[in-house]
């Protein structure tokens, strides 16, 4: 494959519904903040170019809605994802315990093929919120849920302040990449003579 | 067996009462081929969008939300498009061609299906607009002044629809952000200078014309789904797979559409996972028309007014260029990693489907199912047929000779037969594809309607600059056997002045109505329009130059046809002649052909056997038996021929038993459909 080609990476934003998740992407992709809640009807795309070891990459950023009525859209929304993104709150305890279903769904509905290396990334949001002092989930906690999981990477964010998003998606891009499968030779069969069915329909099918 | 004579209201007067017993309106008949699709689609849209509806009621906050947003995203956006539409049927009429905006004969039957589906429509398109066209902020204070005074009634109503749509992905963001240059490039001044410069294919001009200044490969790489002129274009052509990456995009880079891909992905998604299918979307002048197959989804989205059978099987023909590029065997690459991108297998055949697509705008085989020969006498392409014949007795599958799109002589292996679609999609593969000029080449190909699964080989060769043979194979190791082949072929060719006669061909052209005889026994006809001095046999088969007598048109004011043999699969049209100067007035006739094709066609309301229609630009005919298929437009001023043509399409339905004479005694007047050694000319006479 020729380091020319441009790929494009499919990322899924996961996340209880208020910890952050349109403001992180609104955030990198748009650098933009807005303290004013709007939450997210079904998903919201938005697509971001990034240029990493040399190469060119799009990001297709799936940001999906965390209220529980949209989860019956899982499957048609997390199918074929590069690199899924979990995201809390960090002062919101509940925030932090639903990571583990948001993974185990995830897994569940996309259904990659090597589930225990598929690419997560974890991202304690609004570190930023009264200073710290309403912080809920320590640092080290996070840290052991993701080393627990297969050693997720796991970064402190804030889409307020923009603190360490960029960083984040970097990294975000980096392990979607790490997991893309060998091209194999893409070799269809050849008609075989005895078995070439003639299959004339009757006409057109329109 | 009961046949239609359907017409057009305003020539009621002109029919004798008799044909009144059968006649239907016209519009009926059009109107269930468009309602009887449209009106299963939104059902079942409705259906799938049930669920969201109910769960909307119970999130009262968010929807307040959410339908401030919808909105707000409608009234900018909504009426942005407005005021491009006038602006650019202002521009069109400046230059006095209003046919891509305005094309009369379809117009009663669209008002009238909106009547029927107001609710449906309305919700669409907000949807529409809400999914493809949010967030594409609007500088112009301008323009909120218009959305004001636009903003349809009804609207209000439907706000749970919006929201429901919206559900699928929220009208608040679907920007792209790598270019925000291409955001603020709203100005409307800025569009003007698009479509005075021409550079928008489906304005006519440019597309239509197969000899024309069209070339192949993808255009307007810069824009993406937030510019302005991409929005403006009247036909896309999207394809991707079914995790929301694309594939294939006809206007803009795929990369940059990848939010818009991703939003057509969740719509298919959406839909399908309420147990459903989506097949149309209508939204004001636009159609969203969706085809799944299996993991690879395809979109047009298209302001033309083509009907949706027509647009569906042009994406059909996209899907079946696909395959003959990679067989169907990518459905396992999908199977294995659900993640595959398909985009660098199709690297380089841009091209390749650019002209497909462009052949949507000139090409008849694209809707008639049907291919074309060159016109060569009897004698040459039975030697031309003899040659190929030995050839494919020698182990080869297929073997075509062609020039151009027209076919010279086609044979295949026994029981091998050949659909015309491949035939399509074959030699726009190779035409489209520079690199087989250069040089002799030997590729992998898939013919979809023989074995969509597999691969053949293809040998293919130009003898001259238009000329090419294409041999098929289904031994990868056959190159130089088939080399060997086309030696030979080439030797007997060249001796037998087979490649001379083609090249004269050529430059003399098809069958121009002109040139059609008259039977100067017919009553009605002797007092005709056309040119009553012509043999027609004698002229034809001498090959010799054609009369000086172009800009009347043929006998009855017949102005061009198409002929359709349904066994031999196979077409004859005429020549485009005075009056049909203009790339835009084929392109016209064009589309009321495919209209004829896709009412006469109708699964539901048709068959039918005849259809009439007249409107300002020309009359119609459309004739259907077991043999052939007949289209053929008229000059509508031409009220004898009228009559004549009500007369004796009358005469022919009373006399339905006697098949053969009575439809002599017709095309006498007319063309010349009886005649089968004429015809030998312009086909070939044996199916393959």
């Amino acid at each position: 494959m020729s380091a020319r080609r441009r790929m494009l990476l499919k990322v899924i934003i996961l996340g209880d519904s208020g910890v952050g998740k349109t403001s992180l992407m609104n955030q990198y992709v748009n650098r933009k903040f807005s303290n004013q809640y709007k939450a997210t009807i079904g998903a919201d795309f938005l697509t971001k170019e990034i240029q990493f070891e040399d190469r060119l990459f799009t990001l297709q950023i799936w940001d999906t809605a965390g209220q529980e009525r949209f989860q019956s859209l899982g499957v048609a929304f997390y199918r074929g994802a590069d690199c899924c993104v979990l995201v809390y709150d960090v002062n919101v305890m509940k925030s932090f315990d639903n990571l583990n279903n948001w993974r185990e769904e995830f897994l569940i509905q996309a259904s990659p093929s090597d589930p225990e290396n598929f690419p997560f990334v974890v991202l304690g949001n609004k570190v930023d919120v009264d200073g710290g002092n309403s912080r809920v989930v320590s640092e080290k906690k996070a840290r052991a849920w993701c080393a627990s999981k297969g050693n997720i990477p796991y970064f402190e964010t804030s889409a307020k302040e923009g603190f360490n998003v960029e960083a984040a998606f970097e990294c975000i891009a980096k392990n979607a990449l790490k997991n893309e499968p060998d091209e194999e030779i893409y070799l269809p069969d050849t008609i075989d003579v005895a078995g070439g069915r003639q299959q004339r329909s009757s006409g057109c099918e329109c | 067996m009961a046949s239609n004579l359907t017409e057009e209201p305003a020539v009621e007067a002109e029919v004798p009462p008799a044909s009144g017993r059968e006649q239907t309106p016209k519009t009926s008949v059009v109107e269930q081929t468009h309602g009887g699709s449209s009106e299963a689609m939104e059902a079942e849209a409705a259906n799938g969008l049930k669920p969201f509806t109910l769960e909307k009621i119970d999130t009262s906050n968010v929807e307040n939300v959410t339908v401030e947003d919808g909105l707000k995203a409608r009234g900018s956006v909504g009426d942005e498009i407005h005021a491009e539409d006038a602006e650019i049927e202002g521009i069109r009429g400046k230059n006095g061609s209003p046919s891509e905006c305005r094309e009369p004969c379809s117009e009663p039957l669209n008002s009238e299906e909106f009547h029927d589906t107001n609710q449906e429509i309305i919700s669409a398109e907000d949807h529409l607009k809400t999914l493809s066209f949010a967030e594409n902020q609007v500088p112009d204070n301008k323009l909120d002044a218009i959305s004001i005074e636009n903003e349809p009634e009804n609207v209000r109503e439907l706000e749970p629809d919006i929201d429901a749509m919206a559900s699928v992905a929220s009208p608040s963001s679907n920007g792209y952000a790598g270019s925000s240059s291409t955001k603020s490039d709203g100005s409307f001044s800025g569009i003007e200078e698009i479509d005075r410069g021409g550079t928008e294919p489906d304005n006519g001009v440019d597309e239509f014309s197969e000899s024309a200044s069209w070339v192949a490969g993808k255009r307007h790489l810069n824009e993406d789904d937030a510019s302005i002129s991409w929005r403006k274009r009247k036909k896309h052509f999207f394809v991707l797979s079914h995790s929301g990456k694309p594939i294939y995009s006809r206007y803009g880079d795929e990369h940059k559409l990848a939010g818009f891909s991703a939003t057509l992905q969740a719509i298919i998604s959406f839909v399908e996972n309420g147990g459903d299918r989506v097949k149309l979307v209508r939204a004001g002048k636009h159609q969203v028309i969706f085809v799944v197959k299996g993991p690879i989804y395809l979109v047009c989205i298209s302001c033309t007014e083509e009907p949706y059978v027509a647009l569906r099987g042009q994406l059909e023909l996209i899907y079946g260029q696909m395959l003959l590029i990679l067989t169907k065997a990518v459905n396992r690459c999908f199977e294995k990693n659900p993640k595959f991108d398909m985009t660098p297998l199709l690297g380089g055949t841009e091209a390749v489907f650019s002209s497909l697509i462009h052949a949507f705008s000139w090409n008849p085989a694209t809707f008639l199912h049907a291919y074309t020969c060159l016109p060569l006498s009897y004698s040459t392409r039975q030697a031309t047929g003899a040659i190929l014949q030995d050839v494919a007795d020698s182990g080869v599958l297929f073997a075509i000779l062609m020039c151009k799109h027209k076919v010279i002589s086609l044979v295949g292996a026994q029981k091998a037969s050949l659909h015309p679609d491949d035939m399509l999609l074959l030699s726009n593969f190779v035409l489209s594809s520079e690199s087989f000029r250069t040089s002799e080449s030997f590729s992998p190909i898939c013919l979809p309607r023989y074995n969509p699964m597999a691969f053949l080989y293809a040998y293919v060769h130009y003898l001259d600059v238009e000329m090419y043979l294409i041999l098929l194979t289904t031994n990868s190791d056959a190159f130089y056997h088939l080399k060997d082949c086309r030696i030979q072929i080439e030797m007997v060719l060249l001796k037998s002045n087979v490649l001379s006669e083609v090249q004269r061909s050529m430059l003399d052209g098809g069958l121009h109505v002109e040139d059609l005889p008259v039977d100067p026994s017919h009553p009605t006809l002797r007092s005709g329009s056309g040119s009553p001095h012509l043999g027609m046999q004698d002229h034809v088969i001498a090959g010799s130059p054609r009369q000086e007598n172009a800009g009347i048109g043929g006998p009855a004011g017949l102005w061009h046809f198409i002929y359709r043999s349904i066994y031999l699969d196979q077409y004859v049209a005429s020549e485009f002649s005075s009056p049909i100067n203009s790339c835009k007035q084929q392109k016209r006739l064009y589309r009321a052909y495919q209209r004829l094709y896709a009412s006469m066609h109708d699964k539901e309301a048709g068959p039918h056997k005849t259809q009439f229609r007249k409107d300002e630009d020309y009359v119609l005919l459309c004739w259907i038996t077991q043999d052939f298929e007949l289209y053929a437009a008229f000059d509508p001023l031409a009220e004898k021929v009228m009559k004549w043509l009500g007369c004796e399409v009358l005469e022919w339905k009373q006399d339905r038993g006697s098949g053969v004479e009575t439809r002599s005694s017709f095309w006498s007047g007319g063309v010349p459909v009886q005649a089968a050694e004429l015809w030998s000319r312009f086909m070939l006479t044996v199916k393959v």
